[in-house]
């Protein structure tokens, strides 16, 4: 082994060691006696970004179509999000704690200004709460804007080809918006499909948005009408009025999904020029029957009944516990909670993490009881 | 009133080690974390079809079970080891400066890595081959240091690490010099700087030769199934010692009296009793938001310290192999230039940085991603809050710019071509950081290791930081005495946790 010096001798490199304390000590010493900070500037744009759960009022409510509409929010702190997210939003409905995403129909920009739309489809049990018993100045709570249903500038063609089933419509209103006023750089050409005609929302809104980088074009199933395409949204519609690269954003009900993935693929479009929204999760169609759920809650301990139909996060809202949950479809992990005992069925493709499995981690929100069940959920925050 | 031992605030690396030692001391442990996963950045989230790494690059000091590194050791005494699947990283990284001409790529194991350096710098072996001696002893130092809870015994440390006492107080540019290493050779050797956060005429050089030494003489692992796996298994273990865990618990305050610690204070309002308290979040948070009345002492000794790198990680999933897109090493290092200090200086705003570490996990792992697709990691830091002029509206486009910036790079310092295939992306800022962890201005590595505040001074003044502190509250986390990364946070966890019995003991 060498000897290492950097001064003669070394011995001053002995010394330089010693005083390493003292140089140390006193720098601590001579540190600045302002009060440390509260909060960090970029803290704070996490918190408008990412804003938790918060209260948010029900300020307006407005019909859009016989059996849709639109509520508007306002929120306790500013909020922002990329057109295409939505929300969870969540109140109490007779004794159940009850909780569902909505994408945003409203500008990004808006929700700066404590400002939140989303628009709902009367067709379950907490849309037709919202829309038949709901009211001005209700307070519900709003969940952080969340999801991928966006356009991303890296990824996708300057192109987004939308297609919009029904409800399906409420994300594209929210980039057309975007686009409009600057916030989101891409045109966008939108299939709007609906029965009839009186079944499309926000068509006078979209007609005047549309332009040189927005153009909708209405398809309707069950009507025949000048000025609309009739059918539904096919590979040839679409390459009727697209001739460049695209991505294809879809947003809609299952059997549109369905229908979609065969024009798909007539359109040889790899699966990154491809991409849908998921939808929630609902009941199994299985014999019913009841079972038991033991969930641990921070410190405390609570038995629910539960229907094996149903998934593990209804059983725990319908018995009021406050739970965690976002997508509602298994995908973004918010409700990741853990299997102490019994067994569960996954609905459609398991999207949780490798680890998870293997440690017995599950997603209530897609995860039916097949049995009894003791589980421990992290409390809502 | 809820009674523990301890309270661990934060599931981070740190925390959850610490959580594991405070159970293994017979200590009753609750362990709160405000996210609803445990790990910190020790985790992994979905997109379509890929499982994407959060933050690990790589785990330093793992080694084989014939020959255990320090980590793989602690693993074994935490009792995680055999929860975790692992598999090798195969090159140590691969640095391209084009600007300065250099393409270099280092392979794990001392000889080899002094043997290959010789190649691309004739003339360097002898001097590599000390900077490695001197980084044995360094790590040897450490482990006596560790085995004595920083009270090392002056005539000893003389005695038996003479060479690393001589070296221990300069920095790694200070050394390197004094080795007479070839400028080339300390270009590339030092090219694992930035996974420190610090520049070279600052970074004490024991930091840095212990990391690089860890990282070259038994080479690097990785858990099969993202960090999450380790962080799972370091929960599931502190369950089996009867260790109490919390997620979507935030501690608000830690309560204080003249007999230093006396209780924390839940989000939900919830008050524990406690005497004990390891934060693994930073000083900063501790002192400024969870502890009224702190003493002027601690607030100066707080205000003194240096936030290191802010980060900034872009995730892809390509829809290529690897081998179809041309991309050909797991880690690389793409710099401006090889002077540490000026692209130190270059990566203060978001206009001027480029540097970055990039990772192809499927040449590590070929089957992290289905067939046919693979998934890479780009990482860089910002020297200051330039992210903070950011307002949420430009946010999503400023996230835009630095990837473009990033996959642009890529392509032009690798001839690889990625993007046409960008399947899923995903970006995460230094607003991210600073929502998932809570760190001040999405600090990813803690204090920065200046000149002063470099490792050797922190480990040995821990007493004197404890004393100087509030009794019964000790820090466990890359802001610690070990400094920033995952096998430092680690040992973090393993020293906090092992004192807090220690405590707990002496001070009831």
């Amino acid at each position: 082994m060498f000897t290492f010096k950097r001064q003669m001798f070394g011995f001053m490199d002995l010394l330089r060691f010693k005083k390493m304390i003292p140089k140390r000590r006193k720098a601590l010493e001579e540190g600045s006696s302002k009060p440390l900070a509260k909060s960090y500037r970029v803290n704070e744009t996490a918190h408008v970004l990412h804003p938790g759960y918060q209260k948010a009022k029900l300020v307006a409510i407005r019909e859009e179509t016989s059996d849709t509409k639109t509520f508007t929010f306002e929120t306790e702190r500013p909020l922002y999000f990329r057109a295409g997210q939505y929300v969870t939003l969540s109140c109490n409905v007779g004794g159940s704690f009850v909780s569902r995403p909505y994408a945003i129909s409203s500008a990004p920009a808006a929700a700066l200004d404590n400002r939140v739309n989303i628009t709902v489809k009367k067709c379950g049990f907490f849309s037709g709460y919202l829309c038949d018993e709901a009211k001005e100045g209700d307070v519900f709570t709003l969940g952080d804007p969340s999801g991928d249903f966006c356009y991303d500038g890296v990824r996708d063609s300057k192109t987004v080809v939308g297609v919009a089933g029904g409800s399906g419509i409420t994300p594209f209103y929210s980039l057309a918006q975007a686009i409009a006023d600057g916030s989101e750089d891409c045109s966008l050409v939108l299939f709007y499909g609906a029965r009839t005609e009186k079944d499309l929302a926000f068509k006078t809104e979209l007609d005047a948005l549309a332009g040189e980088k927005i153009k909708v074009v209405y398809v309707l199933s069950d009507e025949v009408c000048a000025g609309y395409e009739h059918g539904f949204v096919s590979a040839e519609l679409i390459k009727k009025y697209v001739s460049d690269d695209f991505t294809l954003m879809a947003c809609g009900p299952e059997a549109m999904y369905r229908f979609l993935d065969g024009e798909a693929e007539k359109l040889a479009l790899p699966r990154r020029r491809f991409r849908k929204e998921a939808n929630c999760v609902g009941v199994r169609d299985v014999k019913p029957a009841d079972c038991s759920i033991t969930v641990h809650i921070g410190f405390e301990t609570y038995t629910v009944k539960a229907d094996v139909r149903e998934t593990v996060l209804t059983a725990l809202e319908r018995a009021g516990l406050r739970v965690p949950s976002k997508c509602r479809a298994g995908g973004c992990g918010f409700c990741h909670s853990r299997l102490v005992s019994g067994e569960f069925s996954i609905a459609g493709e398991d999207k949780r993490r490798l680890a998870d499995a293997k440690f017995g981690y599950f997603h209530p929100c897609c995860s039916y009881p097949d049995a009894d069940m003791e589980i421990e959920v992290p409390k809502m925050k | 009133m809820k009674q523990y031992d301890a309270v661990v605030i934060g599931a981070g690396n740190g925390g959850l080690t610490a959580a594991i030692r405070l159970a293994q001391g017979g200590a009753k442990v609750l362990l709160v974390e405000k996210h609803n996963l445990p790990g910190g950045f020790a985790t992994s989230f979905r997109r379509g079809r890929f499982e994407f790494e959060a933050s690990l690059h790589e785990l330093n000091d793992f080694g084989t079970p014939d020959n255990a590194g320090d980590v793989r050791v602690l693993f074994d005494e935490l009792g995680v080891t055999d929860k975790i699947e692992w598999f090798p990283i195969p090159d140590a990284y691969r640095v391209i400066s084009q600007a300065e001409k250099i393409d270099a790529t280092m392979p794990f194991g001392v000889d080899a890595f002094v043997e290959k350096m010789e190649r691309y710098v004739p003339g360097s072996r002898k001097s590599v081959r000390r900077f490695f001696d001197l980084a044995e002893e360094v790590r040897l130092a450490q482990a006596y240091s560790n085995s004595v809870g920083g009270k090392t015994d002056p005539k000893y440390m003389v005695e038996h690490y003479g060479n690393f006492v001589r070296c221990g107080s300069y920095s790694v540019n200070e050394v390197l010099r004094a080795l007479h290493m070839p400028k080339r050779a300390r270009e590339i050797l030092g090219a694992y700087w930035c996974y420190l956060g610090a520049h070279l005429d600052d970074m004490s050089f024991a930091h840095y030769a212990s990391m690089v030494n860890r990282y070259i003489l038994r080479g690097a692992m990785s858990p099969k199934s993202r960090s999450h796996e380790i962080s799972l298994a370091m929960v599931e273990r502190i369950r089996e010692l009867g260790g109490d865990v919390l997620m979507n618990t935030a501690a608000v305050s830690i309560l204080t009296g003249d007999d230093g610690v006396r209780g924390v204070v839940l989000d939900d309002g919830t008050e524990i009793a406690t005497r004990h308290v390891v934060a693994n979040c930073s000083p900063h948070v501790v002192y400024g938001q969870l502890i009224e009345n702190v003493p002027e002492r601690i607030v100066r000794a707080t205000n003194a310290r240096k936030f290191s790198g802010r980060g900034f990680t872009m995730f892809l999933g390509l829809d290529k192999s690897a081998d179809e897109l041309g991309i050909e090493n797991h880690n690389y290092f793409l710099y401006d230039t090889m002077d540490s200090v000026a692209q130190y200086d270059k990566m203060r705003t978001i206009e001027e940085n480029s540097v970055q570490a990039t990772v192809c996990l499927n040449r590590a792992q070929p089957d992290c991603s289905p067939e046919g697709t693979c998934m890479m990691y780009f990482t860089t830091l910002y020297m200051e809050d330039d992210w903070a002029r950011i307002k949420p509206q430009a946010y999503f486009k400023a996230k835009e710019f630095v990837a473009n910036r990033m996959i642009d790079r890529f392509e032009k310092d690798t001839g690889a071509k990625i993007r046409d295939h960008i399947e899923e992306i995903s970006v995460a800022t230094p607003m991210t950081y600073a929502r998932y962890c809570g760190h001040p201005q999405g600090v990813i590595y803690g204090y920065e290791s200046q000149y002063w505040d470099g490792l050797m001074p922190r480990l040995q003044m821990m007493g004197e930081d404890y004393k100087n502190g509030i009794r019964g509250l000790r820090f466990a986390s890359g802001w610690s005495m070990r400094l920033s990364g995952y096998s430092s946070a680690y040992f973090a966890g393993d020293i906090a946790g092992r004192q807090t019995v220690g405590d707990i003991k002496r001070e009831g």
